[in-house]
Formats: C-alpha cells, structure tokens, sequence
C-alpha cells in the first residue's frame, strides 16, 4: 500500500495541502463530480473534493440538518462546523442531490454561529438534470459565469489556452488511473482494490504534478510485482452512494474478497472518460463532466446508465456486485432496487446494502453480509 | 399486499365512490345516517365534507368524472399519463386523446377515505424495490399502479427535477418498472432571471413535441386556448377566496384548502373546478358580508399558518381539530398560485406569471411559467432564503394574513426540506411567529399515529398561549 | 469418536451446539453480555459442564454470529446466513425460503434445490421485524417474551397497530392496557404487526415453498401463524430442535465437513 495515497484517502489536511498553503496556494472545495476541477487548475487554484471522513458525530450538523438525511453532506457540515476546512478559500457547491445543494443554506446559517466556518468565498454551481439540449447550453453558461467569478475573487485570469493546458494535464492523470484499472484486472491479481482506490481518492486532494509522479510511481511499482495476491478471492464490483471512504473498500476486501472496479462517483469508467482535447475548452468540459455523467440525478437515463454498468462488470469479469446506499439516499436506494432486478436478467449475482456514511456505519452487520454473499458466491462455484 | 386489495383497482373504486356519492345531495338526513352507517371510514371523509353544501357535490361530481375517464380510458381510446401535483394538467387537457392521472391526489385520497391509507400499497414499492424511505406521497398510489390494481399508464411526465429529487425519482421508478417513455421538466435554482425563463420555455417546448409523439395527437390551439381562459377564470375565483380570507375572522372554512388544491391539481382548466370556485367563493363572499368566521363554531381563537403541507393521514382530522379549537386554517404552500393578478403578488418581474393566449407560442410559454411557479417548483428550488423562495414566501404570506403561528407538517421522504426546517423555524421565530415542527407523515400514520400528533399540537398551542 | 462444534454469538442470546457423527450430541445456551469473546467463553463453559467433555475433545469448531473472528477457540468464521441455511436444511431438507428473526436481525434466505444459497434479504433499517421489538412489547406488557405466542392463541380480536416503529407502538401498547383491552388480543395484534413487517421482506424476496422459520422469534407461535396468513401457505416447523440453536447446529455442521 502506497503511503502517500493511504494518507490521502484517510486524512483531510495531507502534507501536499499544507504545503500548498505554505507557499501561498489558493485552495477551494467542491462538492461533486459535476465540478471540472481543470477550471481550477487553469487558475492555478488547488480544487478538493469535500469529504466527510473522519466525522465521528454529528452534533453541529444535527443543529442545521433536520432528520431523515443523508449522513455524507451532514459528515461535512459537522467537520467545516468542528474548524477542519478552515485552511479553504472558497467552497463551490453543486446540486449533486437535494441534501447536497442544502449545504448551501446550512453551512451559511452555520457560518452565522460558528466564526471562521464559511469560507470566504461561496459558490453555487447550477447542474442541470439532462445531458443534452437546452441544458447543455445552461451549463456552459453556468461554467462561463463560474470562471469570470473565480477570476473576480482571486484575481487570475482563465483563458483558453490555460484550460487546454489543464485539461490535458488532467486528461494525462486519467490515462495513468486507467492503467491502474486496467491492472486490477490483471490474473495473477497485482493490486487490492484499497490500494486502487486509495489512489484514486489521493487525486481530489493533491496538486497535478505531484499526483502524476506519485501515479508513475505507484504503477512502477505494481508492474515490478509478481501477482501473488490469492487467486481464490471473489472479485466484487461496488457501485451506488458516494464512497469517499476507504473503510468500506477495506470491509469487503477483509471477506476473502477484491474490490476490481466501482461506481461510486469516484475515479473513471472506461478508456474513453476523458476530455476531448480537440474543441472548444468549456464544450468539451461540459461533453464530459455534464453529458457522460452516470449519477441516478439524470432521471430519464437509468437505461443507458444500467447497461454501461452491466457492460463494465462483465468486461473487467467481476464475480458479483455489491449495491450500496447511504441510507435516506432516494436516488442510489431506488437504482439499487432497479439494477438488482437487471443484474439477475443478466445473471450477474448482486448484494443490495443499505448503511450509514463513514466511521458511523455499522461495520459488524455490514460485514456480515458481506461475508454471506461471498460464502454464496463460493458456493456456486462448488456446484460448477 | 393483502388479497382483498387486489379485488378491485384503486381508481375505479374511486371513481364508482365519489360518483356515487354525489347524489348523496338528494338524500334526506335520515338517509345519510344510515348509509354513513355502511361506510364507517368514507364517512369520516363524506361528512365534513357535505356539510359545506353545494361545493361538496361538485368536488365528488368532479372526482367522480376524473376517475371515472382514467378508468374508461383505454376503452375510449385514450392514454394516460402519470404525472405529479405540480405539474398543471392543463397542458394534458389541450390534448384530445391524453388524460392524467396525479399520484399524491390517490395516495391522500386513500388515506382520507380509508383505514389503513395507502400504506399496503406503500410497502408494495419497497418490496419490489423502491426505497421505502422515498417520500410517501407518491408510493401509495404508485403502489396500486406498478401492482397493476388501476389503469394502464402509457407515458409519465412531470416537472420535479432540481425541486424534489425524491419526487422525480419516484416517477423515474415508475418509468423504468413499467417500461414507460419519461419526460422530466428541468428547474434551475433561480426564478426570475431571463436565462431561466428561456430555459424554461425551451424545456416545456420538448415536452410538447414528447406529447405530441406519444399520443400521436397534435395540440388544438382552439382547446388549449380554451383551457387556458378557464384557468383565467379559476384564478380570479382563488384570488377572491385569497383576498377575503385576509380579513378578521377568516370567512374561508379551512376545509376549502383541501378541497381547491385536490380539485386544482386535477382538474385545472375544466369547468367542473371552475363551478366548484364559483360555489365557494359565493360562501365566503356572504360570510365576509356578514362578518362571519369560516369556522362552524363562529370563534376564531387562532390564525394559523400552514408552512409546508396539510396531514391526510386520519382522514379529515386535521380539519376537524382546527374547527374543535377554534383555528382558522390559512392555507399552504400547496394553495398558492402566484398568478399575476393573486393578492399576495408583489409586482417584481418574474415571479409571478401571466396568461397570455394570443398564439400557440405565448400560450406554451404561459404554461412552462405557470410550471415553474406551481407550489413546491417555485418555492423549494432554490436556497430557502433567497428571494421568492420559502422564508421570503413564507414571511409575506404570514403577514398578510395575518398568522399568529406555523406549522410544518410534512413527510419523513421530504429531503428538501427536512434539510433547511430547522433554519426555517430558527427565523420564522426570530420574525416572531411561534413555528412547530411536526414530525410525522402526512400519508403514513404509521410514522407517528395522529393521536400522538394532536397530543403535541395541543402542547405547542398550550404552551405558547396560542389559543 | 471426532466432535464438531458451532458457536453463534447473538446480540440476546449466545449458542453452543456439538455434533458427534452427524447427531446433535448436546448444547447451551446462555444471555450474551457485551462483549462477544466472553459470552463464547461463557457458552463454552456451560457447554463443556452439561456434557461432560473437555475443549480438547472438540476437533474443528465453527463460529458465527457478531463478533465471531475474535472468539479465540474456533477454526474458522461462518456467516449467520449461510449457518442458519445449514441448520435448518438438517431439519428441513425440502426448505427452500428460510426466514430467521433473531435479537436484533430478520433475514429470509432463499436456497436452490441443491441447498445452496440463491439469495438473501436482510431487514436493514430498526428494530421493528426483530426479537428486540417483541423484548420491548413483552416489557411493556410485563409479560415474559415467551408469553406472547401462548396468550396470543386466545385472541378473539386481535388489535391493530398503527405503529411500524418500535418506539411509537409502545405508547399504542400502553393505550390498549389503559383502555382495559384484553392482554391476548394485544399480543395478537404485537405479532400481527412483526408479521407484516417480516412480510415486507419475504414479498421482495418471492419466497419459495417449503418456507421454515429459525432463530428465536420462531418459538412465537403467534408471530409464525400470522406470517402462515400472510404467506399464504404453512410454515414447516423445526420439529426436533430448538429453532434458536439452528444457527449453532449449521456452524457444527460446517465444522463437521471441514473435519
């Protein structure tokens, strides 16, 4: 396991954060996978994605969240509300889901109680809920309207040729995390999914340059590998809420089992999820973060989604999926039901769980079923 | 889901009730109290609700004839589209051949006219795989429909997507079970900007041409015209009742809330709602002469201020306690229109909208404003302190008329609001209205049993000396 | 003469079962305590003096339950699911639908005809649909949770209870009490309503016949009846075993194969 990125995937404030504010850097937050973080390195801006990990209660967020919500944006309040994003400049938010665009309101509410919560700079980036059309045009414009708004607070400047820069510095990234996925693959297996996915994670927290040498580094050192990683254990593909947190990767990998491949709003889905380098910067950054999107809040779109996810389970070879929701999550909770129902057409044998985000999630019955579905699994083999 | 549910479909029972009901007007006293006697739990629903006279019949003339179309649609060549409450049916009616069916309407129905509500159907949904903890407002009657105990739907289009994910979710759901085309209208977070009014009128412009493929019928200008002027009309009536309901006492009985919205979100742009206005607003305008309250007991002890939605989950019970307590019932989100020409609008370009049928063009944009100003896509798409959006909403409708309290009654479903209530009730209390937060579900007493609820509305009312 | 044994560590109760030659050859069960390693050290205690064998006859032993790879005299962990299929295939070889209600979790587990498992479905939100929302009426009734089968059976009118939540329906239960409404008719009416929580998962499932009922909660005849209803068809009873040992008895069974 690569230190680095194990730092990454389970620490806030990493060393390439505190470096990058040391030397003066900007940093902002962002919410979801809506949000083209080339904007922000174009800017020069450090972008991080806002997680939860971490949040060992929820008493802050309980006085401005109500019941009945997802804990993953409530995790968030409470660590802005306990001081841990104080070191942010700026924070955009998006309407990944109801609950995440009430951040809006409740952070700002918090901001009024708890001095030093609300970063000086708060944004509201307006995702429309289609792909095509009118709303393609809507979130150009809103990317336009992002870009002069940054530019305005911190005094930089975002033209073209730096978004092209960006996007193919980015675009380079995301070709190196494909080797990566296409090497978990791999038989003999070389890599855990923890250590895949700690990877992938350390990428919504460190600068480019840094992140591509630590990337080139990590694959070096998988190539060198033998591929001695127990061939028997069953191979699971995870999909439904966003998972920022490792742990979960790690609870079913601790069931004699590997982790090749998710769908958890995390790291990218197949050797074409990247950026046209060839047109216009903000239309090519719309096609991909707006109009490839496979988040269930594309309602209309659950066929295309299902097939893609069903078309990559069989491709990567996985010997199940595991389908989870944070619980109050409509949208993964409801998809689940629906994938559920395709995956036995597909006789791809699927475990529907249900949990509560980060370090609340009750481990022991999580573990339990995920143990059972493994056994099962095994079982089916016997049979053969 | 128990074998006697799956006798009859839930829409025909509706339809062969409230078209039977409605003659219920010739019966004598005597007549009533033995035929009440047969429907221990309709009663609860019919009672109140005759007691008004005339409006009474026409709500269950109207519910009857809804129905009774949806039931008899195939049979006359027609398609049914499944849509949500927000979503103003007037689109549907311009269409010869197209009828809707609003899932919130069956579910508080059911809950208002049976024992158990809908929860069997509720449960239907989680177990064939729809999260339970989806808003229950929608998975009762969705329940019947995917267990196929109601009238076959052919496509499914609605206006939630950046309101409610729940809602659109739910309709989603209900899309892909039933293998359905699904057209979703798109609300930005703002309101009033001219960016959002294109986007708007280009997104109902896709839902035209969605119509117009799948019912292979193209809109009648004639007959859409038509349905607009009547909306015209209806809005002029609801802005009267609006208008009175400001004075001291209230004229408005508080029974009228449910009985305008449920019509409204059915039957916006027939005659029959039309009618049902006309009726009312004859009722209040003669209390308002006589300085009557709305109140069958004549005392308005309280002015109260819905916040969110009203509790259909023990029938009229909610009705029923503000008459025993004296409380006139000012309305809820769900009873505003923001027309133009309504009472409480402010002027402001864009937030309100205007009806203007002079050509196919301004008309279809008519519509996507009116959308984009129905209850919840208006009033929860944005930050609920924005302008226009729930405090600011909220604050001018309490002051002008005249609350002395809130309420937020609501459904566990509902993320949007669970997610901003407390900052709500932080500054409705601020701004010195006493607010209660109730938390149970307006469709599923099993969440909290309505005993418990009143228990606790007479604890809030008694402590903050409300009453 | 190689003994087997199986350990299942539940949240109210802890079980200990062995096996010599394929023939349940004695057992103990004991109220767990906090911790999972002591209540199977506790089990194990009480194992070894009912049947007079010492830990060093047990040649393979098998654990489930929460807690089960920290017991430190097992051999290997099993999951609760694949364990209760186990023990109640032993009893039932036609099961095809296994419904488990234990203290704190319901699970219904669908089996092919070669008894493996095809699926599962557990109960994954609260306490209502487990043995902790019966705990928690029987307290409130002041009755012994064992009760609240054998009184159901005189119910003439069975009270129905709004409340899906376990919180709320103790206030339900304590209205009835006040309101003098006969203790059978309101054990009825708690059975009924764990019943139809139970259902909810069984309908998703689309349970398969023959259906048998594990764990604690399957001692309840009022719960077992009413489910029966619900289904639609009988509930095959395991007839010569306490079903709270079925969990155990599945765990030896592994040991037992492994050996």
């Amino acid at each position: 396991m690569n230190s680095i990125f194990m730092e990454a995937a389970t620490n806030l404030e990493i060393s390439s954060i505190r470096k990058w504010k040391e030397k003066g850097g900007k940093i902002v937050g962002y919410t979801c996978s809506f949000m083209p973080v080339e904007i922000f390195h174009a800017a020069d801006i450090l972008p991080i994605r806002l997680r939860g990990i971490n949040a060992h209660s929820m008493e802050i967020s309980d006085s401005y969240y109500g019941p009945f919500v997802c804990s993953f944006p409530k995790a968030v309040i409470q660590l802005a509300g306990s001081g841990k994003y104080d070191f942010l400049d700026g924070v955009v938010l998006s309407n990944g889901c109801d609950t995440l665009r009430r951040m809006n309101d409740c952070w700002r509410k918090m901001g009024e109680d708890i001095k030093g919560a609300l970063p000086s700079w708060f944004y509201y980036l307006d995702v429309p809920h289609k792909p095509d059309g009118h709303a393609f045009e809507w979130y150009v414009n809103q990317l336009k309207k992002l870009i002069s708004a940054i530019e305005k607070q911190f005094n930089v400047q975002i033209s073209e040729v730096k978004l092209n820069t960006a996007i193919k510095a980015q675009n380079e990234i995301r070709d190196l995390i494909w080797k990566i996925e296409t090497l978990r693959r791999e038989s003999p297996l070389k890599l855990t999914g923890s250590e895949a996915y700690a990877a992938i994670i350390a990428g919504t927290l460190m600068p480019v340059d840094e992140y591509k040498n630590h990337l080139n580094e990590f694959l070096n050192t998988i190539l060198k590998r033998k591929g001695d990683r127990a061939e028997e254990k069953k191979k699971i593909f995870l999909g439904g809420s966003i998972c920022d947190d490792f742990e979960l990767i790690a609870l079913i990998e601790k069931s004699d089992a590997v982790v090749v491949g998710e769908n958890i709003c995390f790291g990218i889905r197949n050797v074409k999820d990247r950026v046209s380098e060839a047109n216009n910067p903000i239309q090519a950054l719309t096609k991909k973060y707006l109009s490839t999107s496979v988040c269930p809040r594309m309602m209309g779109w659950y066929k295309q989604r299902a097939a893609m996810i069903i078309e990559r389970i069989k491709h990567i070879k996985a010997d199940g999926a595991i389908i989870q929701n944070i619980r109050f999550c409509d949208l993964h909770g409801t998809e689940n039901g629906l994938l559920e129902r395709d995956f036995e057409k597909n006789k791809i044998p699927s475990l529907r769980i249900e949990r509560e985000y980060g370090p609340l999630t009750e481990t022991g019955r999580l573990k339990m079923r995920v143990d059972a579905f493994i056994e099962q699994l095994k079982s089916a083999d016997i049979k053969e | 889901m128990r074998p006697e549910l799956k006798e009859y479909n839930l829409d025909w029972l509706f339809a062969s009730t409230f078209s039977v009901a409605k003659y219920l007007a010739n019966s004598s006293p005597g007549e009533m109290e033995y035929v009440y006697k047969y429907i221990p739990y309709v009663s609860k629903l019919l009672k109140p609700l005759l007691e008004t006279g005339k409006p009474a019949i026409t709500f269950l003339d109207l519910f009857g004839d809804y129905y009774t179309n949806i039931v008899n649609a195939k049979e006359n060549g027609k398609k049914v589209v499944m849509t949500t409450f927000c979503f103003d049916p007037c689109i549907f009616y311009a269409v010869d051949n197209l009828l809707p069916v609003t899932l919130e309407i069956g579910t508080a129905l059911t809950s208002l006219a049976w024992k158990r509500g809908s929860t069997d159907f509720m449960d239907y949904c989680t177990e064939i795989g729809f999260s339970e903890t989806g808003c229950s407002s929608q998975r009762g009657a969705m329940g019947a429909y995917l267990a196929g105990l109601g009238a076959q739907i052919d496509l499914v289009a609605l206006n939630m997507g950046g309101v409610c994910d729940t809602n659109a979710n739910a309709y989603n759901f209900a899309a892909q079970y039933l293998d359905v085309p699904y057209y979703g209208l798109d609300y930005p977070s703002e309101l009033t900007s001219d960016d959002v009014r294109e986007y708007h009128h280009q997104d109902y412009r896709n839902l035209v041409r969605f119509i117009e493929e799948h019912t292979q019928c193209k809109f009648d200008i004639d007959k859409l015209r038509e349905v607009l002027e009547e909306k015209r009309k209806q809005d002029d009536l609801m802005n009267e009742i609006e208008d009175m309901q400001r004075l001291i006492p209230s004229p408005v009985p508080g029974i009228f809330h449910i009985m305008i919205y449920a019509a409204r979100y059915i039957y916006s742009g027939k005659k029959k709602f039309t009618k049902l206005l006309g009726e009312m607003v004859e009722i209040v305008r003669d209390n308002a002469k006589k300085g009557l309250s709305g109140l069958s007991n004549g005392v308005e002890k309280n002015r109260t201020f819905l916040v969110y939605i009203d509790n259909y989950s023990n029938g009229i019970a909610l009705y029923e306690w503000f008459e025993k307590k004296g409380i006139s019932h000012l309305g809820n989100i769900l009873s505003r229109t923001f027309a133009e020409t309504a009472p409480y609008t402010t002027g402001i370009p864009g937030t309100a909208y205007r009806i203007d049928t002079t050509n196919f063009d301004t008309m279809i944009d008519t519509l996507a404003d009116i959308n984009a100003r129905m209850p919840m896509t208006r009033t929860i798409r944005g930050a609920y302190d924005a302008p226009n959006m729930w405090l600011d909403d909220t604050l001018s409708l309490a002051k002008i008329y005249g609350a002395d309290c809130c309420i937020y009654l609501g459904t566990p479903g509902c993320r949007n609001t669970w997610s901003n209530i407390k900052l709500m009730a932080r500054d409705l209390e601020a701004f010195g209205y006493p607010t209660y937060i109730a938390y149970g579900d307006s469709f599923d007493s099993r969440v909290e049993t309505w005993e418990t609820t009143e228990m606790r509305f007479e604890e809030f009312y008694n402590i903050r000396g409300l009453l | 003469m190689s003994i087997a044994a199986g350990f299942d560590v539940g949240s109210l109760s802890t079980k200990a079962v062995i096996i010599k030659q394929n023939k349940i050859a004695g057992s103990a069960i004991i109220k767990s305590g906090p911790k999972p390693v002591e209540s199977a050290d506790r089990v194990m205690a009480k194992l070894l003096d009912d049947t007079g064998i010492t830990q060093g006859d047990i040649k393979r032993a098998v654990g489930t339950g929460y807690g089960r790879e920290k017991i430190k005299f097992i051999n290997h962990a099993i999951s609760e699911i694949s364990c209760h299929a186990k023990g109640a295939q032993f009893f039932v070889p036609s099961a095809r639908t296994i419904i488990d209600i234990g203290g704190q979790d319901c699970k219904v587990i669908k089996l092919d005809q070669d008894g493996n498992i095809i699926k599962f479905i557990t109960n994954d939100k609260c306490a209502s649909g487990t043995g902790r929302f019966l705990d928690v009426m029987a307290k409130v009734m002041n009755i012994d949770v064992s009760e609240l089968g054998k009184l159901s059976q005189k119910s003439t009118k069975p009270i129905s209870f709004a409340s899906i939540c376990t919180v709320w329906a103790q206030a339900d239960v304590i209205k009835h009490i006040n309101s003098r409404r006969p203790a059978e008719d309101i054990c009825a009416g708690i059975n009924t309503a764990m019943a139809n929580r139970v259902s909810m998962l069984t309908n998703a499932i689309k349970v398969e016949q023959d259906i048998c009922m594990t764990g604690g909660v399957a001692k309840n005849q009022g719960v077992v009846k009413a489910l029966s209803s619900i289904l639609g068809c009988r509930i095959k009873k395991v007839k010569k075993a306490d079903p709270q040992l079925i969990g155990a008895i599945g765990a030896a069974l592994f040991a037992q194969e492994i050996l």
